[in-house]
Parts: structure tokens; sequence; C-alpha cells
């Protein structure tokens, strides 16, 4: 059987690779369509397979034999192509056109014989262009002239054919008749076909296979169309505005707008326990939290979970990717690290009417209300696929509802509440603030506002927010019991916890920017352990700013370089924007600079990366520590307790004070002037006046050293902070999630809880 | 040949004849019709109207309508090579860089004290407008534009023309004059010698032009169409500017440069016969340089008799007006543009 097949195919221009790595197959009678954004490389693939261009790196193969071995005019025999929409000499006919396709097959001198004028008229027959035969070729529409051109590429009679956007500037009927007769050449003729194709429409109508080309020189997905043309991925493919593409193109039919969202988790593993509120802060956030902590102190493995957030001030998780906040505190509580399947999608408003869509930790892109009403059933997948990545990890997954479940005008096709539920079957817990009043209306009104299969979700009240007698109320909740059907789970008392949650945060970061101390931050690209400055916003004095450009250091009390995820090429940015000198010159007047982890390889004279493990190469790092770095295979993982030991400068105060965390870098850094100071054990930190250096990550967390940097920071602005109730930042969260926990069991019925969930023995296996 | 083919074709032959005929009898002596027919029979030399016809007539003749036809195949290849209708030895400069190696060549045989064979002039001018043909080549590749192109050709020969200059400046008295009649294009010089030469090496390049006749009809559709097809590009494009360059060599090496012919005769040709056909064109193109030469030779000759202008200055008459009307049509319409 015929077939062109490429094996390990590089092209480009001048040795340049564009793409590379190309294994594609083109069969005898089967049409292969190369989609994807403007200068992907789609023509500089076609054209080496044509043989215009010479592969870069590996070969073309045609019936198993390189195109190299392949005579020009035996190539020609075999392949045609169709590279450049029509343009021809003055008064050249249609068929002297077509009859270029005989060249390889006419004498010396390109007598045509009857047999060639044969196939010419043949093939002017198949394109329908036979009446034009002694029309000037210049004079015809651009659809007509495409089709003769193709009409010359029959004549070619090759066994396969190539076609650079063969329907570019068609009209629509032009585009559907080219495309059809592609199609009966390819089934009734049994060519093969490789084109390109920018009208997906197309592409869709005519391909056996889809091949994606991203614009960043990779061959993204091989397919059948059924599986590419999906809206959410051609505009990844493209980099659309997500939702855009609907309005032009539709490649899915659209949901019945009515109707709930279908798809359901497969092999559910975990059990869910779903928690709605009849209101915004009715209080969900610290009853999951809470929940979450109960269920860990009681043995299990817990993850919270909230398919969508609306919060200006997102969290960004060691991987460098943004959550929102409310899950990294439930996280906490429940004792696992904060992920971003955690809250899969996480909406920021913009200044405008709409939000940026964050899904997965990544920017998607900007969207208005409207839109994204719209678009969000897109991402139901990407929900499931984050549900199913924490069932791995848990045995019971606790979700957070958002606003409430009772909005009618927006129930269609829901994602964060009942059609959430819905996905993963979880019973739900219906949480009404009684301390904003009406709390029998907030529950029963909302349950009466649910479908009847909604309704039969809702396995337990919750009244939220109490103060004051509960006898007083028991009455009240025996009357809710009978009128709702469903049991209360719980009344739970008003309680003020010092735990971060959406809005208070905002709130502090709003005061940040006027605080009196101002800490720096450089925002490289790969930040990593963002987590190591939080300890420094329980200060109402500070003020971390996140350094993205230049013309911000100077007026920083400190400056802070975090770790980073790839040291040189966040040294490369540092220096490209500018950052570089200005830290350099910040630190020669004096003032303290701190790098942490990979920012402690950058204060130093060179990091050098002879295995290639980042980039290869070496760089100069900011010279402001005497210290070399050398990156190596092997990883250091390790948690660290010690002391601080005479650090040089202004944090001389410092010494003798423990601190705690963990040490986590491929790369060794050692001193290169032999008496430079050791201020954290083990070769982990080292001093030179004001700069600082030390892979210990969370060495902030230690009330001590938190305070201490403060104070020294103020006493140099010579100005007083309150520091009274700075307390050692992870003891006093962690006592403050097992006071809520408590507090919750004490009110509660866990019991119950257990039970909706259908873990009957779920009491048991608590300690 | 389709019928408009045909009638261009026996026009031209009948042009050529009548042609012929009048610069057998136009000169400063009248010849009647008894003489010449008289003349031509006996193929007599011995009187002086015998030497004229026979020795200055005749090859003079025969050479302008033999250079004529390279000149205009050469500028219809050219036009070919480089997708271009306004393409064409002397403006692109090949003619001058040819004539800038002949005036080497002239001035060094006369310094170094040896003779001069018309085959060292044809190599000469040969070697010449290949240099400045890949030279153009060479820019081509950069500027996709024709017209700057054209600009560029233009300045190439204008550099050649003042490399010449200077060499005519340089050599003594006796060789100016002859240098500088010659580099106005002139076909004064002409002889039995030379025709000699120039009859086979024009059958040759037309010959040739012939045999690219097959590659030439694909290449007009564009490289990659070209190479669609499984022509070799590269062999192709490298014959076809030899034999362009070989045709105007030998008109360079025997009459100088001469201006227009090669641009406007094709032109004119394709819009008179309306074909696209390469065989019909390379035909039609070289019988219609061998008329339009004739013609100007006769202009230039007999105008201000005795005085006799140069070839160039009478092609240009004809020649640059064909040129500014084809530039103003295609003005408005579409260039060919490779991808």
């Amino acid at each position: 059987m015929s077939e062109i097949i490429t094996r390990e195919l590089s092209v480009g221009y001048d040795k340049k690779i564009i793409i590379g790595k190309i294994g594609l197959e083109v069969k005898a009678g089967k049409i292969v369509v190369l989609i994807g954004p403007n200068g992907a490389g789609k023509s500089t693939i076609l054209k080496t397979i044509a043989g215009f261009l010479k592969p870069v790196g590996g070969a073309v193969y045609f019936d198993g034999k390189s195109s190299e071995d392949i005579g020009l005019q035996d190539r020609a025999k075999l392949v045609a192509s169709m590279m450049t929409s029509g343009f021809g000499a003055e008064y050249m006919t249609v068929s002297d056109v077509v009859a270029g396709g005989r060249y390889p097959y006419t004498g010396l001198l390109g007598k045509l014989s009857s047999e060639d004028e044969k196939e010419i008229k043949k093939a002017l027959s198949i394109v329908g262009a036979s009446e034009h035969k002694d029309r000037e070729f210049n004079k015809l529409s651009d659809g007509q002239k495409q089709r003769v051109l193709l009409a010359r590429a029959i004549a070619q009679k090759s066994k396969f054919m190539i076609l650079d956007e063969p329907t570019s500037f068609l009209d629509i009927g032009y585009k559907l008749s080219f495309i059809e007769i592609l199609k009966d050449l390819a089934t009734k003729e049994n060519i093969g076909i490789i084109m390109s194709l920018h009208e997906l429409e197309m592409a869709a109508k005519v391909a056996d296979t889809v091949v994606c080309i991203a614009d960043d020189g990779k061959i993204d997905k091989i397919g059948n169309p059924k599986d590419v043309f999906k809206n959410q991925y051609i505009e990844q493919l493209f980099n659309v505005k997500p939702g855009l593409l609907k309005e032009t193109y539709c490649f899915e039919k659209i949901e019945n707008p009515i109707a709930q969202v279908k798809a359901k988790l497969e092999n559910k593993k975990a059990h869910f326990l779903m928690v709605q509120g009849t209101m915004s802060s009715a209080g969900k956030s610290l009853v999951v939290a809470g929940l979450c902590r109960i269920f860990m102190q009681d043995g299990y493995r817990v993850a919270p979970f909230k398919s969508q957030n609306m919060a200006l001030n997102s969290f960004i998780t060691e991987e460098g990717l943004e959550m929102g906040r409310a899950q990294v505190m439930q996280a906490e509580a429940a004792g696992v690290k904060p992920s971003v399947y955690m809250n899969p999608i996480l909406l920021k408003p913009t200044s405008d009417s709409g939000s940026q869509i964050i899904v997965n930790g990544k920017v998607r892109g900007n969207m208005r209300a409207r839109d994204y009403f719209e678009y969000k059933t897109e991402l139901v997948p990407d929900i499931l696929a984050a549900v199913d990545r924490l069932q791995q990890q848990a045995d019971i997954i606790v979700i957070e509802g958002a606003g409430s479940p009772a909005e009618i005008n927006l129930k269609s096709n829901d994602i964060v509440n009942m059609g959430m539920a819905a996905m993963v079957d979880a019973p739900v817990l219906l949480v009404g603030d009684i301390d904003r009043g009406g709390v029998f209306a907030q529950l029963l009104g909302t349950i009466e506002l649910l479908d009847k299969e909604e309704r039969q979700r809702v396995k337990g009240l919750i009244v939220n927010k109490f103060r004051g007698d509960k006898t007083i109320l028991d009455p009240g909740l025996e009357m809710l019991e009978k009128r709702g059907g469903i049991p209360i789970a719980g009344v739970v008392p008003y309680m003020r916890l010092a735990l971060e949650d959406e809005d208070s945060l905002s709130e502090k970061f709003d005061r940040n920017d006027k605080a009196p101390i101002s800490i720096g931050v450089i925002k490289l690209p790969h930040i990593a352990n963002f987590t190591d400055f939080d300890a420094f916003e329980q200060i109402p004095d500070i003020g971390i700013h996140y350094i993205t450009g230049t013309g911000d250091v100077d007026a920083m009390d400190m400056i802070i370089i975090p770790g980073s995820k790839n040291t040189i090429s966040d040294m490369v940015w540092l220096k490209e924007s500018g950052i570089e000198s200005e830290v350099i010159k910040y630190s020669s007047s004096g003032r303290p600079v701190m790098g942490i982890c990979g920012g402690y390889q950058m204060l130093g004279k060179k990091i050098r990366d002879p295995l290639g493990v980042e980039n290869g190469g070496e760089i100069n790092g900011l010279g402001l520590l005497p210290v070399e770095t050398v990156l190596t295979n092997r990883k250091y993982r390790s948690q660290v307790i010690g002391t601080v030991v005479n650090p040089t400068g202004i944090l001389s105060k410092l010494s003798g004070k423990r601190y705690e965390g963990y040490e986590i870098h491929m790369g060794e850094t050692k001193p290169i002037e032999g008496n430079l100071p050791e201020y954290t054990s083990n070769g982990s930190g080292y001093c030179s006046g004001n700069v600082w250096g030390t892979y210990v990550h969370g060495i902030f967390d230690s009330a001590d050293i938190v305070t201490g940097i403060v104070e020294i920071l103020a006493k140099e602005k010579n100005i007083d902070v309150n520091l009274s109730n700075v307390t050692d930042y992870k003891a006093l969260k962690e006592k403050e999630y097992d006071r809520l926990a408590d507090t919750m069991r004490e009110y509660m019925d866990m019991e119950l809880i257990y039970q909706i969930m259908g873990m009957e023995d779920g009491k048991a296996k608590s300690v | 040949m389709k019928k408009r083919e045909w009638i261009v074709f026996i026009f031209l032959i009948l042009a050529i004849l009548v042609l012929v005929i009048v610069n057998l009898f136009s000169g400063s002596s009248d010849v009647s019709i008894n003489q010449m027919l008289d003349i031509l029979a006996s193929h007599n030399t011995n009187d002086s109207l015998g030497v004229i016809v026979w020795q200055i007539r005749m090859p003079r003749m025969i050479e302008s309508a033999f250079l004529g036809g390279a000149l205009a195949l050469s500028g219809y290849l050219l036009q070919s090579f480089f997708a271009n209708p306004i393409a064409g030895p002397y403006v692109l400069g090949i003619s001058s860089g040819a004539k800038l190696f002949v005036a080497i060549l002239m001035v060094c045989s006369y310094k170094m004290m040896f003779n001069m064979s018309s085959l060292m002039m044809v190599a000469a001018s040969f070697i010449g407008s290949c240099l400045a043909a890949m030279l153009v080549i060479v820019i081509s590749k950069k500027v996709k534009n024709m017209a700057i192109l054209i600009v560029c050709g233009v300045m190439i020969g204008y550099v050649c023309s003042a490399a010449t200059e200077l060499l005519v400046a340089f050599a003594d008295d006796s060789n100016i004059v002859n240098l500088h009649n010659w580099s106005m294009g002139s076909f004064a010089a002409a002889s039995w010698k030379n025709v000699e030469i120039i009859i086979p090496v024009v059958l040759i390049g037309l010959v040739m032009s012939v045999l690219l006749s097959k590659g030439t009809s694909v290449y007009l559709f564009g490289e990659s169409y070209a190479m669609s097809v499984g022509m070799n590009i590269k062999r192709f494009r490298l014959f076809l500017i030899l034999v362009s360059s070989l045709l105007s060599a030998i008109v360079t090496a025997y009459a100088g440069p001469i201006s227009f012919v090669g641009i406007a005769v094709p032109h004119v040709i394709r819009t008179v016969s309306k074909t696209s056909n390469v065989k019909a064109m390379i035909c039609l193109s070289f019988l219609g340089g061998m008329a339009t030469c004739l013609m100007c030779d006769l202009i230039a000759r007999c105008m201000f008799a005795p005085m006799e202008l140069s070839v160039s200055t009478i092609t240009a008459v004809f020649g640059a007006p064909v040129v500014v009307v084809m530039l103003l049509k295609k003005k408005n319409s579409h260039q060919r543009v490779d991808k």
C-alpha cells in the first residue's frame, strides 16, 4: 500500500529547525490536514515533504524509499504539490497551465502526446473546468484558478498530493466544491492528500487525520477530527480568548441551556461531602475547614475542594500556580499541602465587568461575565480531572459550594453548587447564617427553590454563627426539621478565629500598601515557595511588595530574592529586567538584601550548570556574596532545625534564635573566600555585611526571627511597630484549627455526618 | 502555432524581406534595380558598387539582423528568468558588464602589443556579461521588487560605464575613437569575418533556447510550480542565464551595447501575438529583433547621411515609449511574486 511516512523529520530553513521530530503518515486514499496558527510551520512541513526544502534532520519516505534517493522527475510522478495561489504569465491559457502537469512525462521539447492531451482533458473535467480550457488563466476568478491549478496537479498523475492552504481566498461556494473535489480524488482515484487549511470547518469536513501544530514548534496533537475539533482545544491551539470561538465556530452541539451538566465522575473512590450556604459569607469556608480538621483528627486523608472561586487575591502554590486562599486554609486544616486541584477554577475580577479565568493555576484569558456563563460547561472536564487527582490521595473530599444554590437565574449548567454535587454524587450540608437573621427562611426558602432531585441531596442543615442560649432556638429547629424534612446536623456557635480567609486577606493587602515598613520580594518568573513570606503578613506594619520591574527596589526597607524553580533563567530575567543593577546599587548603599534558596544562589558570584540540570552553561550572579554555586543532579531535600549564629550586619541581633524549616535544592553553594561567616548551620547559609543567603525555606515562620527582623528594620527607620501578638505563625494556625474542630465536634452531630457520607463505621476509626 | 502567431510570423518575414531590400538599396551611392540584380547575380566585387553591396551593405545587414535577433532573444530569456517584463540585457547592466570587459581587452591588447582576435572579444564579452548577470541574480535574491531590481541593474550599468570611461581616459588617442564609437553601439564595423563568427554563435544560442523551452514554459509559472512538476531548478537557471549572457555578449562584442531592443521587442511580440507559448515566443522574438535592428540600423545610417547615428539612439527612440506604456499598464495589474 502506498504511503508517505516521515521519520524524526526536522524541518526549517538554513539548518535552523522550525519544527522537529515530525512523525506523519499519509496513506493512499486518505486526507491528512495540518492546522495551527499562522507561522507555526505548516508550509515548511509541506515544502519539505514536497521536496522544495531539504530536511534539516530525519527523512521523508515514499513507499519506504527515502526522498533523497528519488530523482526529481520520479518524485514528480509520486507527488504533486500546489503551493501558491494562481499566477501565471500573460496570455497563458488554462490548458497551458494544466499541460505543465505533464512535464515529467513529455520529451525533450515538451511536445504533448495524445495521451497527455487525454490526461489534461480528464483533469479539467474532474475539476469542472473543461469549458474554460481556452481562456486566459490570469483572467479567471480566484476560485476558478485554484481549480485549474488542482487540475494541473491531477494531470501529474501522482499518487500523492500536497496542498498548501488551497481554499484561502475562495468564497464559500468554491471552498466547499473544492473540498468535495479533493474528497472524490481521495476516494475515487485513491490519492493520498496532505494539506494545510486555515478554515477549520473545512478541515473538520474533509480530514481523515488532523495534525495540530502549535506555535511553539511542536506537533501538539495528531488525531481524528472528532477528537481535535473541540472548542476548548482549538481555543488553546490558536490562543483564542476562551469562549470567543463559540461565536463563530461551534464544533460541539451546545447543550440545552436549561439542562444540567451531565458529566459524572467515573470510578469514584473517595467519600464526598459538600457544604453549601444559603448566602455568601454564611461561613461555609470555616465549616469546611473545621470538617477537614475533624476528619484528619479521625485518621482520614482529607482534601478540600471548591470548583470555582471568585477572588482578587490568589495564593501561589509551591509550583507557582494560582489558587483561591480559602482552599489553602482548608488544606492546612486538613494537614495537606495546598494544590491547584483543590480549586481548579479561579476567577479574578478585572477592572471592567469581566474576570480573568484561571484554570488549574494557569491563566486561560479574560472574559465577560455573560461569556463565562456560556463557557463554563467546557470546564467540566477540568473540574472532574481535578477531583480525580484529589481522590487518588484522599479518603474524604469536602467540597465547598459558592454563594447560594438557589440562584434560580443562574442555575442552568451549574458547576459550583448542586451541579457540582451531582457530578460527584455528594451529599450536601446546607449552612444558614443566623447572625444576619432570618435563618429559618434562609434554609427553608433555599430548600423550597431546589428541584426535587436537588432537594434529595440535602442531607443535613447547619445553623451557623449562633450566639446566646440554644434552648430558645430549639423549638424553631424542631419545626424546621419537620417542615423541611431534613435533619439538623448542628448549630455552630459564633467564633473569632485568627485564620485567613479571602475577605480579611484582601483588607490586609490594602493596608500593606501604606505600611510603614516595606519588604520587597522579587517576583521571579519561576518563583518557588511563595509561602516563605506569609509570616510577615501577620504583622500589620509590614508591607510585602512583589517586585516585577524596575523602579520599586529603592523604596524598600529590605529586599528578599525568593527561591526559584529555574535559577539560571530567572537570573537572566533579573539581568534583562534591569532589576539586577537596581539591587546591586541598593546593596552597595549598605541596605539589607536576603536570598532564599535560588535567591541565595543568585546572590553569589557565579552559578554553574556543567551537567545541564537547568539549561547548562554558567552565569554570573549578583556578586553580592563571595560564593559560587554548582548545580548538580542530586536533589537535597531535608527538614532542618537550627540556630542562627552570628549573622553579620544589622541582623547580628538574630544570633541565637532558633529556626525550623526545610531545604530543597539541586546544587551546592560554597564560599570562595575562606573566612566567610556561616550563620545557618551545615553550610546552608553565608553572609557578608548586610547581605545574607540561606537555603533554609520557612526561616521566617519562626516568630523570633520574624519579629527580630521587623524590630531591626523598624529601629533602622526609627519607628515603632506593634509586635505584641506575633506568634509562631504555623503554631498559631494549628491551634486555631484545633479549636475550630473541637467546637464543631461539640456542636455538631458527627455521627450523622459520617452516616450521610455513607461511612456508618466512621466513628469507629476515630482515635 | 496558433492563428495569431502565424499572422505575426508571416508579417515579420515579410518585414524582414522588405527591410533587407531597402537596406541593400539605401546608402550614399544610388544603385538601380538592374545594377543590383546584376551585382547580386555576378557576385562581382571588382567595381565600387559591387564592393559597397557585397563588402559593406551585405555583411552589415546580416550582422544587424542576427545581432538584433540575439538581443531580443536574450531579453526574452531574461524576462522569463526574472519573471519580469522589463528585464533586458541593457537595463540589467549585462550589456555594460560585457562592454567593460571588451574595453579592458582592447586597452590591454594595445598596451601589451598583441592582436585582438574576434574570439577573444566574444570571450571577454561573455565573461563580462556572465559576471554582471550573476551580480543581478544575487541582488534579485535579496529584492523581490522588480522596480528595485531594474534600478540596481541600471546602477550596475552606470558603474560599468564609468569604469569603461576611465579606461578610455587612459587609452591612447588612436584607440579612443574606435573605443568610443563602439561603446555607443553601432553596426558600422561589420565584416564577413565577423559574420562568420556571429551566425554560428547566435544559432547555438537559438538552439539552446529552444531546448530550454520545455523548462521555460513551466518556469513561467513560478519556482514552486516548476519544482512540483520535477524540474531541476538550479540547473535550468544556470543554463538559462548562460544562454542569455552568451546572446547578449555576442551583440556587445560586435556592436557595443544596444538599448531597449531586449525589453521592447519580446513585449511587443507578446502583446500582438497574445501568446505565452515559449517556442513561438522564441521564434517570433528572434524575428522581431531581426526586423527591429534592420530598421533601426537603416535609420541610423540614412537619416542624417553621411553622418551616422549610433544604433542605440534609434532603438531608444522606438523602445523607450514601449517600455513606458508597458510600465503604465503593469502598474495596475498583479505582479508575480514567488512565495
